[in-house]
């Protein structure tokens, strides 16, 4: 089986959202890479496939903006693990790329909810 | 804790280590359902991808992951060629031959061309020059035109004069020696227009020019390295007198170091005020010339005060009553002071020969394209595996870059070294009228010009196979070894394209090479009217000074003369004011004749010279000695002379006995004899009308001429070889005057052949450049058919297994070189046709476009590109069908 068949019916994450989608995720506790993808799919009603080629680099990256700081433990397995966790001024950028998310959703459904006269359905 | 140097590698562990706890945790959970411990491990490296390629960019989140990629590129690069050592050789090599040139030729222009000027705000310096309208040759000012500029031009902020003092200057040194310098008048503004203040003492006092009596008569300044030549540079000479040409001047000023002018001197400087004279105050034949240097206004361009001083100058030119005088005076060009210095044929050839370096430099990366192409097409497999293995396609195009630049590097180090070493030889065939000192040291900007070289040489030569490279599918790749599917068949028509480039680029350098080399023959066999063979020219610096009261005649020729004479072996020996093309310097004699004024060159000799040269006499008779101080005066011209002032126009023997000019107070001259035409500054230039004065009527009263103005060579016929007799000749110099022995020695042979000066050095550099490209083209095109044939050996093999005959085969490789050959040198002569325009100012005796060098260049490429082919081809027809089926 093909890699492509397996994904057929997920969504993409959008380009941009998850960097948001981390930040969320860890906003509920510390939690280590396959954690965080566990999480999202689960939460996403199975329709969120995180690539691990986007995630770890992802995760890098807010480490260095000082979003999320990570820390070598044991997992509930028993297994080592690296976990992250959200600091304050990444609850900062969560809450302002939160509001941005708002906007977008509320400007697209408004475009979607119209009727092709421009009346409100 | 964001660590951001010296924990690179600790970086790298984490991300590692973060990434296999990953698969653990996701084996484990796969365990829990249920599944197979091995499967498990198995399915979670499926979901999670590229792991190395994930740990690149997870670690290059943290910056510093370049200086790794770098690093490991780097040492693979130098893996790969110390794994072919042949292909690496011959990359550099090719490389090294292109940059060399390249770089040779640009130090060359950039010491000629390009030479910084050491006066402030230099750019805005520029020459101002009268010239006859459509001429290209010009001369110095007058300096009624020259006040009249300043009156009325609003282009220049100051407009300053300067002149060298005639004939040869000595300073008196304190020990009683004497030291050759060159003696410059100028106006008191002109350090100010330079922009230049002494380091020591003061400038000249700020006077107009003109003025009766100026308040810096009888003062000096000395330039930096005189001062030191002279003084060792004590800081006393300030307020002291010293003697130039036997006359006394203050010192006042010493300049900076380097500061000359006018700039490229031939000894140390010094500079005296221009002390205005009778002659100054007409606008005559013999009236001064100065060197005029202006400095523009800000914001005025130099096409600006051009417009601006043709229309001054236009007006000025009626002021002329001679009609001669004036016809080459009507315009004045207004040049950047830095262009003036060098002659615009020479500007042009110089650029021209650049452009050739350059051309070459396009054949060696050119060259490298396609040993790169056929590696690359040999690497496909390598390169697809890479990309199968998780190299990232930017990934594969850096390393490419890198290898390139690895390449290119050593190729510059390589061709550096090659450069010094073709400067030298540069340095060596200097034409003499290039008043430039070369030498081989490199500054920055040549520095720069070769890191930018060397940096473009790997773009251009690896950018088309690295892009091949990358675009390559990576399955087809890996499948069929890349030989007989598309991109290998586009790999060799490309290569096939750049063979055709390299064949048309090498006959247009070897077109311009064949030109030359024809010009160079074609001077060599030029009727000079005289002989060249066992002579030695001794050019002699006599500190005259030291002659001022004397008569040098008696007192140091005639000796010297006898005893030279009488040396053992030494069949004849004479004096001669400049021997023929020696080209340092000549004295030109106006001569109206009927109100109208013509220039002839004027030579005093002695009577020996004749014989010494073997110049043929055409009617009448040369001097001998009976020609005294004290005879009749009498004068020697040649057949261009008489032909252009004879009394019978159809008869120039007519002109003997005729009389013209005084050479001695109140005494008219006599010609007594006419001498055939010789060619006397280049062999190039036809015969000049030219009158000879026996050195044996000269006398310290000679009406218009003193000898102790001007050098002397002599010239003495010898059978013996020239390193036995010189030292005797120097220790007889140095017992008639200490300086003497210092005199230089040529002999007449080498004076004709460094009077060809600039074409022999572009023939040489040519000759280096020609060769080169033929070599490069033809092991481009070797290479090519011995790559296709190895590549082809299987349906070669297949063809002779179905009765193809073997000369069928060799035909068949032999007329792909033919093709190639053929389009290469269609297009290299649509090339070669404008481009030798160039270099027509070098020319002589064979127009830039002449069909039997372009014709003999393609001959040249063309057997010697099929000898080249012939042996792949050979090697094709020798294939063994069944060796050539088995091996696939």
């Amino acid at each position: 089986m093909s890699r492509a068949r397996i994904y057929e019916n997920r969504v993409e994450v959008l380009q941009g959202t998850l960097d948001m989608l981390i930040l969320k995720t860890l906003q509920w506790g510390p939690q280590h890479g396959y954690g965080i993808v566990q999480a999202l799919r689960a939460n996403s009603g199975e329709m969120l496939q995180i690539e691990t080629g986007s995630l770890y680099p992802a995760l890098h990256r807010l480490e260095r903006q000082g979003w999320v700081r990570s820390e070598w433990k044991q997992s509930e397995s028993n297994q080592r693990a690296k976990f992250y966790r959200i600091t304050a001024t990444g609850k900062k950028q969560l809450a302002h790329d939160l509001g941005r998310w708002q906007r977008i959703v509320e400007a697209v459904t408004s475009i979607i909810d119209r009727d092709p006269e421009g009346n409100e359905v | 804790m964001k660590p951001l140097f010296g924990s690179f590698g600790h970086r790298k562990k984490d991300i590692a280590e973060e990434l296999e706890s990953h698969l653990r945790l996701a084996t484990a959970e796969l365990v829990e359902r249920g599944m197979d411990p091995e499967e498990a491990r198995a399915s979670a490296m499926r979901e999670f991808g590229n792991v190395p390629l994930v740990e690149d960019i997870a670690t290059e989140m943290w910056g510093w992951l370049w200086v790794d990629r770098l690093l490991q590129d780097l040492r693979y690069a130098l893996r790969q060629m110390r794994r072919s050592p042949g292909f690496t050789a011959t990359v550099i090599g090719t490389l090294a031959l292109g940059i060399g040139a390249a770089a040779a030729m640009f130090t060359v222009v950039d010491h000629v061309l390009l030479r910084p000027l050491p006066y402030r705000d230099a750019g805005r310096l520029v020459a101002i020059q009268e010239h006859a309208t459509n001429d290209p040759r010009t001369s110095g000012a007058p300096w009624l035109d020259i006040q009249q500029w300043t009156l009325r031009s609003h282009s220049f902020s100051q407009i300053a004069l300067f002149d060298g003092m005639p004939g040869r200057n000595f300073l008196e040194e304190s020990n009683g020696g004497g030291m050759q310098i060159s003696a410059v008048t100028v106006s008191p503004n002109l350090f100010a227009t330079l922009g230049v203040t002494p380091s020591m003492g003061r400038d000249f006092l700020s006077v107009p020019m003109g003025s009766e009596v100026s308040k810096n008569a009888d003062t000096v300044i000395l330039s930096d390295a005189a001062w030191k030549a002279a003084y060792g540079g004590d800081p006393g000479i300030l307020g002291r007198n010293i003697k130039i040409n036997s006359k006394s001047y203050l010192v006042v000023g010493v300049m900076p170091p380097g500061i000359e002018i006018p700039f490229g001197p031939s000894f140390p400087q010094v500079w005296t005020t221009i002390a205005l004279g009778d002659q100054d105050k007409t606008r005559y034949y013999n009236s001064p010339d100065y060197s005029v240097i202006g400095r523009l206004r800000p914001g005025v361009s130099i096409k600006t005060a051009q417009a601006e001083m043709s229309t001054i100058q236009n007006g000025l030119a009626v002021a002329y009553t001679d009609a001669r005088v004036r016809q080459e005076r009507t315009d004045a060009r207004v040049q950047s002071y830095a262009d003036s210095l060098v002659a615009a044929d020479i500007r042009k050839a110089l650029l021209a020969l650049l452009a050739a370096a350059g051309v070459l430099w396009l054949i060696s990366s050119v060259n490298t394209t396609n040993l790169l192409l056929a590696r690359g097409a040999a690497r496909q497999r390598e390169i697809a595996l890479r990309g199968a293995i998780g190299a990232s396609r930017s990934r594969i195009l850096q390393q490419f870059i890198v290898e390139s630049l690895v390449l290119s590097g050593a190729g510059a180090l390589l061709g550096t070294g090659l450069a010094l070493g073709a400067v030298q030889l540069v340095s060596k065939a200097k034409p003499a009228h290039l008043n430039v000192e070369f030498s081989a040291h490199v500054n920055f900007t040549i520095l720069a010009v070769l890191c930018g070289l060397t940096l473009l040489t790997a773009l251009v030569s690896s950018a088309w196979p690295a892009f091949l490279a990358v675009s390559t599918s990576i399955e087809s790749a890996i499948k069929q070894g890349g030989q007989q599917s598309g991109t290998g068949r586009r790999h060799s028509r490309v290569r096939r394209t750049l063979v055709v480039c390299e064949v048309a680029l090498s006959l247009t350098l070897l077109v311009a090479c064949g030109l030359l080399l024809r010009t160079i023959y074609t001077l060599r066999h030029v009727p000079l009217g005289y002989r060249t063979d066992h002579i030695l020219v001794a050019h002699l610096a006599i500190p005259s000074y030291r002659y001022s009261n004397r008569n040098m005649i008696v007192d140091l020729y005639q000796p010297l003369l006898d005893r030279v004479q009488h040396l053992h072996g030494v069949s004849a020996a004479g004096f001669m004011s400049e021997v023929p093309l020696a080209q340092k310097f000549s004295i030109k004699l106006t001569v109206a004749v009927n109100g109208q004024s013509s220039i002839a060159v004027l030579k005093t000799v002695s009577p020996d010279i004749r014989r010494i040269f073997g110049v043929k006499m055409i009617v009448g008779r040369f001097f001998d000695d009976h020609d005294t101080a004290t005879s009749e005066p009498v004068v020697v011209v040649n057949m261009a002379y008489a032909r252009l002032h004879s009394p019978n126009p159809h008869d120039p023997s007519a002109i003997v006995g005729q009389r013209f000019m005084n050479l001695r107070k109140d005494m008219p001259t006599k010609i007594i004899g006419i001498i055939d035409d010789e060619r006397q500054g280049k062999i190039g230039e036809p015969s000049q009308p030219e009158v000879e004065v026996s050195l044996q009527q000269l006398s310290p009263d000679s009406g218009f001429y003193q000898p102790s103005t001007v050098a002397m060579d002599l010239a003495v016929r010898t059978e013996r070889a020239p390193d036995s007799i010189i030292p005797e000749l120097r220790s007889i110099l140095g017992q008639a005057n200490p300086d003497l022995p210092h005199a230089t020695f040529n002999t007449m042979d080498q004076v004709v052949e460094d009077s060809f000066g600039s074409q022999r050095l572009a023939a040489h550099l040519l000759e280096i450049f020609g060769g080169v490209a033929l070599l490069l083209c033809l092991a481009g095109l070797y290479g090519l058919l011995k790559y296709t044939v190895t590549q082809q050996t299987r349906d070669i093999g297949v063809r002779i297994a179905l009765g193809a005959q073997r000369t069928d085969v060799l035909w068949l490789v032999m007329r792909q070189a033919a093709i190639m050959l053929l389009a290469g040198l269609t297009l290299g002569a649509a090339l070669a046709l404008p481009s030798t325009r160039l270099i027509q100012s070098f020319l002589y005796g064979v127009t830039a476009h002449d069909g039997w060098t372009l014709a003999c260049a393609a001959a040249l490429l063309l057997v010697s590109g099929l000898s080249a082919a012939y042996l792949p081809a050979r090697g094709a027809a020798r294939v063994d069908p069944i060796t050539a089926l088995r091996t696939e």
